[in-house]
């Protein structure tokens, strides 16, 4: 088992360790210049030129690396070159409302996902299967942002019961900022429930065939326990999966609803990023988000260890 | 609670100096997204002067009809020597921020500053024989010839000549310490920037005049919110959740005209779309490849494209509209919204136009431009170019409009600015890189010329020569539209827009 153990994390290194040159090199041969964006529309070559020696940027591309990569070992993701402070720091204030939105989101996925998708699997065929299948097709195909607006119209314009963006003034208690996430967890979490219930409902439907269900059932177990206890808890390994994928991705992946919310999160500063073309705030946000990824299904492949003992052979 | 502060924060400014009668009240500011710094003289980005121009200020500014104006300075300055020597008088008692005096040896060093670190500064740097104090409260710049764009560098809140200690000097700034009537209290960046009253702050006397006149901070505080999707701002403005929201984009209109919780702000003409020719080579390179763009394009079919509602947008060629000084018809009869394919073709094969692709830079960050550039291409094609429309992020439009080789034509857009010099294309070394005998004599008639009089008709001889040469296209004027709060008395529509002199309806 611990061989199995060594194994994964010495491979999470490898992935580790091609992500962060494959970021390294995209960014750099991405069209823009953070010294461009910065000086403003009226600057001329020279200024942007000299600019950018400041920056270090007229370096060999090779000499960069050496630097970024050197940093990198000793923990140090490099200083934003529009916020002028280090990346890790800037990472660590947008990660309270990427975290708690991501939470929220999941939460409001699971809630919704799961029981529907267990009710669909058991009353396969029926009406309500049928709705809740073409209800998880048209959530899966809604873009976020549209739904984000709809939700602000509705609740934020209209109802006037939440506020249409931002994370709060000055000052503001966790209770008002966390209630400027509700819009956008909402909006992410009906949009991320379609693919848990695809999955919980395909799960359920492979494991309430299975022999041992069918023995459950004729030893007089009840419905309610046969299928939450036996069944279910079998159908669980593929649903944690994509809900610690769904919840990989959110934490990425919330970028356009960020930004449609003008929350001050992970993926605002990452958008932020691009457009201006900060390359070691990009660097660092996509590593993270890859150390996220690659720690997630390290996680997921131990958490299979525990659940499925057959893995660790 | 609310109320105790505003009783406390009314105690306050009783008992300190200038009594503003209905000062208080918080106001919630929606740009259009987080400015890239908070160094107004290294950036060019309006935003950045938006934001700043509340707690850094300049010797000069313009009135409400561009006229330079005082503003740290306590006077206009006495122009001697033939134009070449300033000698500009300080106003008394001016404290920074950090409570230290205002002298000449902080505006000496915040000029020194500008000239190196500000693109505006270094157009100026280049003609400065001499920039001294000459005593506390006096500063004198002489010049190598004389330069009339001086005093509008010097006021422009754009790559601005702001007022810092001269302990304060910086680069990348670290500490943005001015002499506002509001300081930076925090930022927080996609969160927002808080601006809380300077109660040291002494306004001029009289009453606010545009960018001058008495500065009066009655605000308690601004709060500058990002809010970078257009959709977002209008239903923030629409729910009320801010005070005044900027740029909407034009469609809003109908659904902000009639409701109780914003009213429509509309700075009317705010400015010009442009098509900026590489003059330097390729296919534009040829003053008749390019009049034969200008000739091809319909600026009515364009401007209806890119704004929809005749409310926004207007025909004009003259650079600059009525209303303003600089207004000309000079050399735009028969050359403006023409739309003729033939007069166009017939260009082109004088042009021995080889039938090449027409790269046409732009970018849907502003759809405006987008919308521009699909109608462009359909003239410019009925005309017999060959368009090759490249649609990119605006990072990497300005980033590929630096080298020649790989543009033909890019579309931006700009603000009328105070002072005509200010135009990024008159410059050799803009991208465009207009540069050609014509160009030079009027450009350096008009730069050279002090007398305010004989100024205008020397822009008309500048705006001739545009039209003549090409560099570029003026597509007409728009307007901007923002929304306001019903409770917000005083805002001014402005293309930078400032809250002194704003306050809260009780």
């Amino acid at each position: 088992m611990s061989r199995y153990v060594i194994q994964r994390f010495l491979g999470m290194l490898a992935v580790m360790f091609v992500v962060v040159t494959i970021v390294f090199i995209i960014v750099r041969i991405a069209p823009g210049d953070p010294a461009a964006v910065m000086l403003g529309p009226d600057a001329t070559a020279q200024d942007v030129a000299s600019l950018r020696a400041r920056l270090g940027l007229d370096q060999p591309l090779i000499v960069q690396y050496g630097i970024f990569f050197g940093q990198l070992l000793q923990g140090d993701l490099g200083e934003s070159i529009f916020l002028n402070r280090p990346v890790l720091s800037a990472l660590a204030d947008r990660a309270e409302p990427t975290f708690f939105l991501t939470l929220f989101s999941i939460f409001i996925a699971g809630l919704i996902a799961i029981p529907v998708g267990i009710l669909s699997a058991y009353w396969r065929g029926s009406l309500f299967d049928q709705v809740s299948t073409t209800l998880a097709m048209l959530a899966a195909s809604v873009p976020s942002f549209w739904l984000g607006l709809l939700l602000i119209q509705f609740f934020a314009v209209r109802l006037g019961i939440f506020p249409v963006s931002g994370y709060g003034g000055p000052g503001a208690s966790l209770a008002t900022r966390l209630s400027h996430l509700v819009l956008p967890a909402l909006s992410l979490g009906i949009v991320s429930s379609a693919l848990i219930l695809r999955f919980t409902r395909a799960s359920m439907l492979d494991v309430l065939n299975d022999d041992y269900v069918r023995t459950a059932r004729s030893k007089g177990m009840g419905e309610f326990r046969v299928v939450m206890k036996h069944a279910f808890k079998n159908a669980l390994i593929p649903v944690l999966t994509v809900i610690g994928l769904t919840a990989a991705l959110l934490v990425s992946g919330a970028v356009v609803t960020e930004t449609v919310f003008g929350l001050p999160g992970v993926g605002n500063l990452v958008v932020s990023a691009v457009l201006r073309r900060d390359y070691p705030v990009i660097q660092g946000a996509l590593l993270i988000v890859a150390a996220l990824y690659v720690l997630i299904n390290f996680l997921i492949d131990m958490l299979y260890l525990l659940v499925d003992p057959r893995v660790r052979y | 609670m609310r109320i105790k502060e505003v009783l406390l924060s009314s105690l306050v400014i009783l008992g300190s100096g200038p009594v503003l009668a209905q000062s208080g009240g918080v106001i919630n500011v929606a740009t259009i997204g987080e400015p890239p710094t908070l160094d107004p003289m290294v950036s060019t980005a309006d935003l950045v002067g938006i934001v700043t121009q509340h707690f850094f200020e300049t010797l000069f500014t313009f009135d409400k009809d561009w006229k330079v104006t005082p503003l740290l300075a306590a006077s206009m300055p006495e122009v001697t020597d033939g134009g070449k020597v300033y000698t500009i008088k300080l106003r008394d008692g001016i404290k920074f921020h950090d409570g230290s005096d205002m002298t000449s040896e902080d505006v000496v060093a915040s000029l020194k500053r500008w000239m190196e670190q500000g693109s505006r500064g270094k157009q100026v740097a280049g003609n400065v024989d001499k920039l001294e104090a000459v005593d506390p409260s006096t500063v004198r710049l002489t010049l190598k010839t004389p330069y009339a764009p001086l005093l509008a560098l010097l006021a422009f809140n754009n790559s601005a000549a702001v007022i810092m200690p001269a302990e304060k000097m910086d680069v990348p700034m670290k500490d943005p310490v001015g002499t506002g009537p509001y300081k930076l209290k925090e930022r927080k960046p996609d969160q927002y920037i808080q601006l809380v009253r300077n109660e040291a702050y002494k306004p001029l006397e009289g009453a606010g005049n545009g960018y001058g006149g008495a500065r009066k901070p009655i605000l308690d505080e601004i709060r500058f919110v990002p809010v970078p999707d257009p959709n977002t701002r209008v239903e923030g403005a629409i729910s009320g959740q801010f005070d005044y929201v900027d740029s909407l984009p034009v469609e809003a209109y109908d659904r902000i005209k009639n409701l109780q919780t914003s009213k429509p702000v509309i700075l009317k003409p705010f400015g010009w779309p442009v098509f900026v020719m590489n003059t330097k080579q390729g296919v534009m390179a040829n003053v008749d490849a390019r009049m034969a763009v200008r000739l091809s394009l319909s600026m009515e079919d364009m401007l209806a494209a890119a704004f929809g509602n005749p409310e926004f947008y207007s025909l004009d060629g003259a650079m600059y509209p009525k209303g303003y000084v600089w207004n000309s018809d000079a050399g735009v009869e028969g050359r403006y919204n023409v739309a003729d394919p033939d007069k166009a073709k017939a260009l082109l094969k004088k042009a021995n136009y080889s039938g090449g692709p027409l790269r046409i830079l732009t970018s849907r960050q502003y759809e405006f431009h987008y919308k521009m550039a699909q109608v462009a291409a359909e003239y410019l094609k009925q005309a017999g170019f060959a368009v090759d429309l490249q649609v990119v992020d605006w990072a990497t439009l300005t980033q590929r409009r630096g080298d020649p080789a790989l543009w033909d034509i890019y579309i931006t857009h700009s603000p009328f600015l105070p002072e005509p010099a200010l135009i990024g294309q008159l410059s050799e070394s803009s991208p465009g890189w207009w540069s050609s005998p014509e160009r030079k004599k009027a450009v350096d008639a008009f730069n050279t010329e002090s007398d305010p009089q004989k100024r205008p008709a020397l822009w008309a001889q500048v705006q001739k020569v545009i039209y003549d040469e090409t560099p570029s296209v003026k597509i007409g004027d728009f307007n901007a539209l923002s929304a306001q709060s019903p409770k917000l008395e005083g805002v001014v529509p402005a293309p930078w827009p400032y809250f002194w002199n704003v306050s809260v309806k009780k």
